[in-house]
């Protein structure tokens, strides 16, 4: 029995077509390929992708209740434009209260790092936003830190308003792409890989 | 007359520039066109084993430069087809022998009195690229579908997109197997130009000829019957602005392979 159904193998194997053989190694490739080309144009390294992925969870989390297993952060492009894609399901919107405590909870952690004056800083940024327009030289050449401060709270007010877009974009034009995303959960696996072995080797 | 300064690149080394340069070079002068290839691979020159001129080479480009000799005298024409010259790279010296500018003027002057510049650019994106680029407004992308290929070739491309004399950014497809394409192993062209994104100018398909035609000294364009000879002269064709189909790589070559391809067509009628 054994020497006929290798045989048969041997022959159903011949005649059955190319396209059903192979390990598919080619999409394993093209996923890898993918992965580090994004990396390469766009200068984020795994470990700062990774930190962004977190913050942006942190961020979001605060807002609505979110399955961060399947979080999917990637980047998509379009002719010359690289677009940031960020599709995470929501399990449950949060309500009124449960929000306003988080943002409460938020910035005291934040106050607790900085143990500064936060309130003087931010009516100083209003004003130093003025000035940046006339004289933005100037200030470039003199960042004092609560600049750097100012301008890092800044861009978490202005994430706050983008994120939400780029979330609506992905699930407006693009739903029939989350079967086929080539930087899906195996990928991000990948990222997670690549971290751990950097962090193995130090 | 004002000819097109065209480079030949690719970031990695080993995907056939070279090959590339020579044979659409060739073909182009077989169509008629009047073709300098420049070889600006200074310490590694290959051009010239490609095209059988390694004995006449008398100056290089680096004389040129030095002023030990006219531009004119530096370029050896091809032994068939006078329409064919050669610059060729010193091969004594290193890349820092020659500047960008000192490459821009020698294409400025090249292309007065010919319809088609080709450079052949050094792998990797130090000097040698740098020189290699600064006379051209356009440029072909060689690579293979390797990954490692593509991840240079996607760096290259990056790199001409700076550059504002560059106008045109092509790529060829090198060393394509069908065989493995079929069988998922390699990725498709399809795959190759949906991450480069950008228009393709040839498919080359892996082609043992090309040995041989490398040890002859002959490039394989000259080969009518060589399929690889005739997706080169596919290039040349397009370069000049004709709308010439891909070769359909598909199909199947030899008895077994015919076989097995009637084969797969009757069970999927079934």
């Amino acid at each position: 029995m054994g020497l006929f159904s290798d045989i048969y193998n041997t022959v159903a194997k011949f005649f059955r077509p190319q396209e059903e053989q192979g390990d598919a190694s080619k999409s394993v490739a093209t996923n890898r390929l993918k992965l580090v080309l994004m990396q390469d144009r766009t200068n984020l390294t795994p470990r700062i992708l990774e930190q962004m992925r977190s913050e942006l969870i942190d961020l979001l989390s605060r807002y609505v209740e979110l399955d961060k297993e399947l979080l999917e952060l990637n980047f998509e492009q379009e002719g010359d434009q690289v677009a940031l894609m960020l599709s995470i399901p929501v399990i449950r919107a949060k309500d009124e209260e449960e929000i306003e405590a988080a943002i409460q909870a938020h910035k005291e952690s934040l106050e607790n790092d900085e143990e500064s004056e936060s309130e003087e800083f931010e009516e100083e940024s209003e004003t130093e936003e003025e000035t940046d327009e006339t004289e933005s030289s100037e200030i470039a050449e003199e960042k004092t830190e609560e600049e750097i401060e100012a301008e890092k709270t800044d861009a978490i007010a202005k994430e706050l308003q983008d994120v939400p877009k780029i979330i609506k974009k992905k699930k407006v034009s693009k739903p029939e792409e989350m079967g086929n995303n080539p930087f899906k959960s195996d990928e991000t696996e990948n990222i997670e890989d690549v971290i751990e072995s950097s962090s193995e080797n130090k | 007359m004002t000819g097109r300064v065209i480079v030949i690149t690719s970031g990695k080394g080993g995907v056939g520039k070279t090959t590339t340069s020579a044979n659409i070079g060739t073909a182009l002068a077989k169509a008629g066109y009047k073709v300098v290839l420049i070889d600006t691979d200074l310490g590694l020159r290959n051009l010239d084993l490609l095209l059988g001129l390694e004995n006449r080479i008398v100056y290089t480009i680096v004389d040129v430069i030095e002023e030990r000799c006219k531009l004119k005298q530096a370029l050896v024409k091809d032994k068939k087809n006078p329409n064919l010259s050669l610059l060729a790279a010193a091969q004594t010296r290193d890349k820092t022998a020659v500047n960008a500018e000192q490459l821009k003027e020698i294409c400025n002057t090249l292309k007065e009195k010919n319809d088609f510049v080709l450079v052949d650019c050094p792998a990797g994106i130090e000097q040698g690229f740098q020189n290699a680029v600064a006379g051209a407004s356009e440029a072909i992308v060689v690579t293979t579908p390797e990954m490692s290929a593509i991840r240079d070739a996607d760096r290259i491309i990056g790199l001409l997109a700076t550059k504002e004399e560059i106008t045109s950014t092509k790529l060829l497809l090198n060393r394509v197997r069908p065989n493995l394409i079929k069988s998922n192993e390699m990725m498709s062209v399809d795959d190759v130009v949906g991450i480069l994104e950008i228009p393709l100018v040839g498919i080359i398909p892996e082609d043992t000829g090309i040995i041989t035609s490398t040890n002859k000294g002959e490039p394989i364009v000259n080969d009518e019957d060589a399929l690889a000879g005739k997706a080169y002269r596919n290039v040349a064709q397009r370069i000049l602005g004709e709308e010439v189909p891909f070769l359909d790589l598909d199909e199947p070559k030899g008895i077994v392979a015919k076989i097995k391809n009637a084969f797969a067509k009757l069970k999927a009628k079934v």
